[in-house]
């Protein structure tokens, strides 16, 4: 290890400087680290040709399997030269054929909302962004999040436990716009989420906020 | 809480503040709240909505209190706590030189109120916010910012900073996120937001160290006759 000498000395093994030309001060600290070094075996190794010989026939061996080819020649590029012979009409009817089938795709019309709590994301769904809960909640036998986007209601978001961790998580798709919510804890304990930045409810007790946007970002 | 981020169209704050006839507010609070509240609530509704205030923050405000077991006393207690300050950001939108703001830029109002940015400081955010600027947006990115922690008086230069460098909306959108990224490496809301503010001051990315953003005047080219 070289990591406590002195960069001076450091160079001194490198063969950049002599020892001489340390201070005085470093040159007892160079003379061992210079034993230290020269204490190392420096024999160059020589491997066996036999050994050479031994790792080239089972390189030989493997390069040779069937399997081997097999996937060689699957995986060797080659060149393809393909003809078609077409008359410009087929290419046009091709051509409009796929932009029916695409227009059929797209213009398919959504399923209706249901109604009742949470439809009113589900409706919003064009303007509508993913927001995953996560709420840490050891004791909890049940937990769910209320807010501006369910009509605070508290049976209709609950979120479902990751594991026995005591972590409870939940994803919506939430309209864009700015939305207060708070947890549910056993159908009864209103808390807010602590990740979330939260204001007055107007009760006495506080509302977290998140402002929902269609850039993704965290508030 | 993480947000999975889909590329959608840039709009905010008008969902939920989409307009609620005073007429509808029974048939929303039927059965969620109790006979005394939805009377005190529909009289409030009533009038805020005659006043050209949103009634659906109102309806919202009734419903959080009943879902929450909250005194039906205390709700209406709230919902006209509620109302008091909308009528408040109304005023404050107004007095930034919106005649006739549209509910989220109220509601929005309501908000950064709530979030203890003052009437003044919401009439200045409605003053920088022209085009392409939607003011509700920036009154909620201040309202956000605000309750995140960082001093009112700061959510709100840090926010005209952003509009007066030429940021565009989404990066104004993306403000609360990177303060919160900023208490989450260590630094307070403060600290958090005052870096922001100062890499604001810089072009923004892709552009040159000489941008001027629209509408400002240009340094003379000497290359030009």
């Amino acid at each position: 290890m070289t990591t406590g000498y002195h960069p001076l000395v450091k160079r001194l093994l490198d063969g950049e400087l002599s020892l001489a030309e340390l201070p005085p001060e470093l040159q007892g600290e160079g003379e061992e680290a210079l034993r230290l070094v020269g204490a190392a075996d420096r024999a160059p190794v020589a491997l066996s040709p036999a050994l050479e010989e031994r790792v080239m026939a089972v390189v030989r061996r493997h390069a040779a399997s069937s399997g081997n080819r097999a996937w060689r020649w699957l995986n060797t590029p080659r060149d393809i030269e393909l003809r078609l012979r077409v008359r410009p009409w087929t290419v046009w009817a091709g051509a409009l054929a796929a932009a029916a089938a695409l227009a059929l795709l797209l213009g398919r019309p959504a399923p209706a909302p249901e109604p009742g709590p949470g439809a009113q994301a589900r409706s919003g769904a064009r303007d509508s962004v993913f927001v995953r809960f996560v709420l840490y909640a050891p004791g909890a036998r049940r937990v769910a999040v209320a807010g501006t986007f369910n009509q605070w209601d508290r049976s209709a978001a609950p979120l479902l436990p990751a594991g026995t961790s005591g972590v409870w998580t939940t994803t919506l798709a939430l309209p864009v716009g700015q939305h207060q919510y708070a947890f549910v804890l056993d159908g009864a304990r209103w808390v807010v989420d602590p990740a979330a930045p939260a204001v007055d409810d107007g009760f006495g007790r506080r509302n977290s906020v998140v402002a929902v946007t269609t850039r993704g970002g965290q508030l | 809480m993480r947000i999975i981020g889909l590329a959608l169209p840039l709009v905010l704050g008008t969902t939920l503040s989409a307009g609620l006839g005073a007429q509808d507010v029974g048939a929303r609070l039927d059965r969620r709240v109790s006979p005394e509240v939805q009377r005190a609530v529909r009289g409030i509704a009533a009038d805020a909505a005659a006043r050209g205030l949103p009634v659906d923050p109102l309806v919202q405000k009734a419903i959080e209190g009943a879902a929450k077991g909250v005194p039906g006393d205390r709700v209406i207690a709230a919902v006209r706590a509620l109302a008091g300050r909308l009528a408040e950001a109304m005023e404050a939108v107004r007095a930034g030189g919106l005649a006739a703001p549209s509910g989220a830029v109220v509601e929005g109002g309501a908000d950064a109120l709530n979030a203890g940015i003052s009437g003044p400081q919401v009439s200045d955010l409605v003053r920088v916010s022209q085009p392409p600027y939607d003011p509700a947006l920036t009154l909620r990115v201040a309202a956000t910012l605000a309750a995140l922690g960082v001093p009112a008086k700061q959510a709100q230069q840090l926010v005209e900073t952003m509009i007066t460098a030429g940021r565009s909306p989404t990066d104004l959108l993306g403000l609360p996120g990177e303060v919160q990224a900023g208490v989450a490496r260590g630094a307070t809301p403060t600290q958090a937001a005052a870096g922001l503010a100062r890499a604001a001051g810089g072009p923004p990315p892709g552009r040159a160290p000489d941008w001027v953003p629209p509408g400002q005047r240009k340094p003379r080219n000497p290359h030009k006759p």
